[in-house]
């Protein structure tokens, strides 16, 4: 086949691309500098007001910084739990490999607003958590689990679990097994293994699952709605609230374009601390 | 410097046979020892247990007379060659090379003198902040090589360490091994299933079938004094010629080129003699010697394979430098010198 040919093969991805991808961010990207309109979407013509608003304002800022720290606790969270989780999966002498596999993909498994609300039964002032510390006579009032940034990073880190654990896995499984029998014919014993082979060769692994949980939690809705109620609220959920309740479509996207050029950043600023020389 | 000896070492794993079946070995101070055999014969197996990295089903290992078969694979003091290198990729050939030192907390400077004396060794000094990656294989070859000589081992143990380099480099790593193994003069057990690295780098050959030890000795012994049909044609090319021993000669076996001494059976009985292909001489038709007929040629530059079959229908192969330009379906003379024969023992 000739190199032009070859091309048409990309097509039907590219149209894909564009349609669903690049002309929505586009869309946003515009929608975010128009005058907010009087029952339509937009009024006439382009302004920055609606940068200098979120700018000048704690509130929007103090929201966005605290959607990012929801972001990265949550990310930190799923890295603690995920790695040794990652790592026994990743063993290649594990049995029962399906069944377990099973358990980790279970959150994704359950929709996003059943799985929601079963955090709300759990983490509730009357919920199964505070009921049961209290019958054991541990606590006297309820633990503050719900309508906080707490309950949102443990919801948060449930369903992101997988994000973190199968990129992980991956890159454990890619190790070859020798590099680890040479650490221990050089004298490493098995912590000494791990410090200084095999979670190095994991990096790769940690980064994805890093910068992917970060990135969904920052866009998180549905459960920071659900478990923030009223009164912890994430930048997602403002934006939704300008789009939907108050109707000022230009002020929500820019707020959205402002949270992806934090989020972007940190992003970068993440994978240039964490880049690998031996790639 | 360090003795190796097994002890009936045998490895069974769950529900199977025996993968190395009671083998005992000798290995002196400073021999080159390569384990060689057709791969399941179990001398993989064998090198793991000397390692550390497969547990010992019975028998013993001894180092010096002491025995290592509970002592874990980070405490043997072992130098290990893997055959796919297993180098730290994300570290450079320099803290490849200081791993081991700094696992026996060796102090800073001891540590940059000794592997600075081990990248001139291996002659990798100008490729010391390079990652495993950007390196050649025979490169990354050599790094293995040091760094499993950095922590000055007690053995050095090689798995298969050529098998994935082209023909011409792994001629020059045969040499360079065995150099190096001469300089430093460490005791080495090297696996490997061709004959030729076997052959042209070990003190001691050991060739393995189905977990036992067929036969071990010096490489030349191997080739001209094979036991066995399995390891004769193990080690090169050669005839096998089944004998009944001769009436009218008692003591001899009956061979186209004439009676041949054999040891043991009685007159009637059968046996198996062997003959290298390079102990025959070929002759063109008429001078004396045993008339035969060409029937494949290959010609391969300083050598000549011919395949001959005699009036009775046996087939023989030989080798030789190609002096006379036979091709096929010439009759030719084969003569040999009789004490080229080889009795084999009967293998059962």
């Amino acid at each position: 086949m000739t190199q032009r040919k070859t091309f048409l093969l990309l097509l039907p991805a590219g149209v894909l691309l564009v349609v669903f991808l690049a002309i929505p961010y586009v869309s946003v990207f515009i929608s975010a500098f128009r005058v907010p309109g009087q029952g339509t979407p937009y009024g006439d013509g382009y302004t920055l007001a609606n940068f200098t608003r979120i700018l000048g304002d704690w509130f929007y800022l103090g929201q966005a910084v605290n959607t990012m720290l929801i972001g990265a606790v949550t990310t930190l969270a799923t890295l603690v739990i995920g790695l040794p989780v990652a790592f026994q999966l990743a063993r290649p002498d594990l049995k029962l490999r399906g069944l377990f596999y099973g358990i980790v993909l279970s959150p994704l498994l359950v929709g996003i607003v059943i799985r929601s609300y079963g955090w709300t039964i759990l983490l509730g002032n009357n919920g199964v958590i505070n009921r049961t510390l209290r019958g054991w006579g541990w606590i006297d009032g309820p633990l503050p689990l719900m309508y906080n940034t707490l309950g949102i990073v443990i919801a948060l880190t449930h369903v992101f679990l997988p994000f973190m654990i199968l990129p992980i896995m991956a890159a454990v499984q890619g190790i070859d097994p020798s590099v680890a029998s040479a650490a221990r014919s050089l004298g490493a014993r098995r912590p000494t293994v791990i410090r200084r082979v095999l979670l190095p060769l994991a990096m790769p692994g940690i980064q994805s699952g890093c910068i992917l949980v970060f990135v969904l939690a920052l866009s998180s809705y549905v459960t920071p709605a659900l478990i923030g109620g009223l009164r912890v609220k994430t930048t997602a959920v403002t934006v939704v609230d300008a789009m939907i309740d108050t109707f000022q479509w230009p002020f929500g996207a820019a707020l959205a374009l402002t949270l992806s050029v934090l989020g972007g950043a940190s992003v970068l600023i993440f994978a240039r601390l964490t880049r690998m020389k031996w790639k | 410097m360090t003795e190796v000896r097994l002890n009936r070492l045998t490895k069974i794993y769950a529900g199977g046979k025996p993968a190395v079946d009671a083998i005992s070995l000798d290995i002196p101070t400073g021999q080159f020892v390569s384990l060689l055999g057709p791969s399941g014969c179990g001398k993989t197996t064998t090198l793991k247990m000397l390692a550390g990295f497969e547990d010992v089903t019975s028998g013993d290992i001894t180092f010096d007379g002491q025995d290592v078969v509970r002592v874990p694979a980070e405490d043997r003091d072992i130098g290990m060659v893997f055959q796919n290198y297993a180098l730290f990729p994300h570290m450079t050939v320099h803290q490849n090379l200081a791993f081991g030192l700094e696992m026996r907390k060796i102090a800073r400077p001891e540590i940059q003198r000794r592997v600075q004396a081990t990248l001139e060794m291996v002659q990798l000094d100008h490729l010391a902040d390079r990652y495993p990656a950007q390196l050649s294989g025979g490169q990354q070859q050599r790094v293995a090589i040091g760094r499993a000589l950095t922590i000055e081992p007690r053995i050095l143990l090689l798995d298969e360490p050529l098998a994935n380099l082209d023909a011409k480099l792994r001629e020059e790593m045969r040499v360079f091994i065995r150099d190096l193994q001469k300089r430093v003069g460490i005791t080495t057990i090297y696996v490997t299933h061709d004959q030729a690295e076997a052959m042209t780098m070990s003190d001691i050959v050991v060739v393995m079938f189905d977990g036992h030890i067929a036969q071990a000795g010096a490489p030349r012994d191997i080739y001209e004094t094979p036991k066995t049909a399995k390891v004769a044609g193990f080690v090169g090319q050669v005839n096998l010629i089944e004998a009944h021993v001769d009436p009218d000669h008692p003591g001899h076996a009956a061979t186209p080129f004439g009676p041949v001494p054999v040891t043991a059976p009685g007159v009637g009985e059968t046996v198996t003699l062997a003959l290298r292909p390079e102990a025959i001489d070929i002759a063109p038709a008429g001078a004396p010697g045993t008339p035969a007929t060409i029937e494949r040629v290959q010609y391969s530059g300083a050598i000549v394979d011919y395949t001959l079959r005699f009036a009775d229908g046996t087939a023989m192969e030989v080798k030789t430098i190609p002096r006379h330009p036979f091709a096929i379906g010439d009759a030719v003379s084969l003569s040999v010198d009789l004490a080229r024969f080889r009795q084999l023992e009967r293998e059962y």
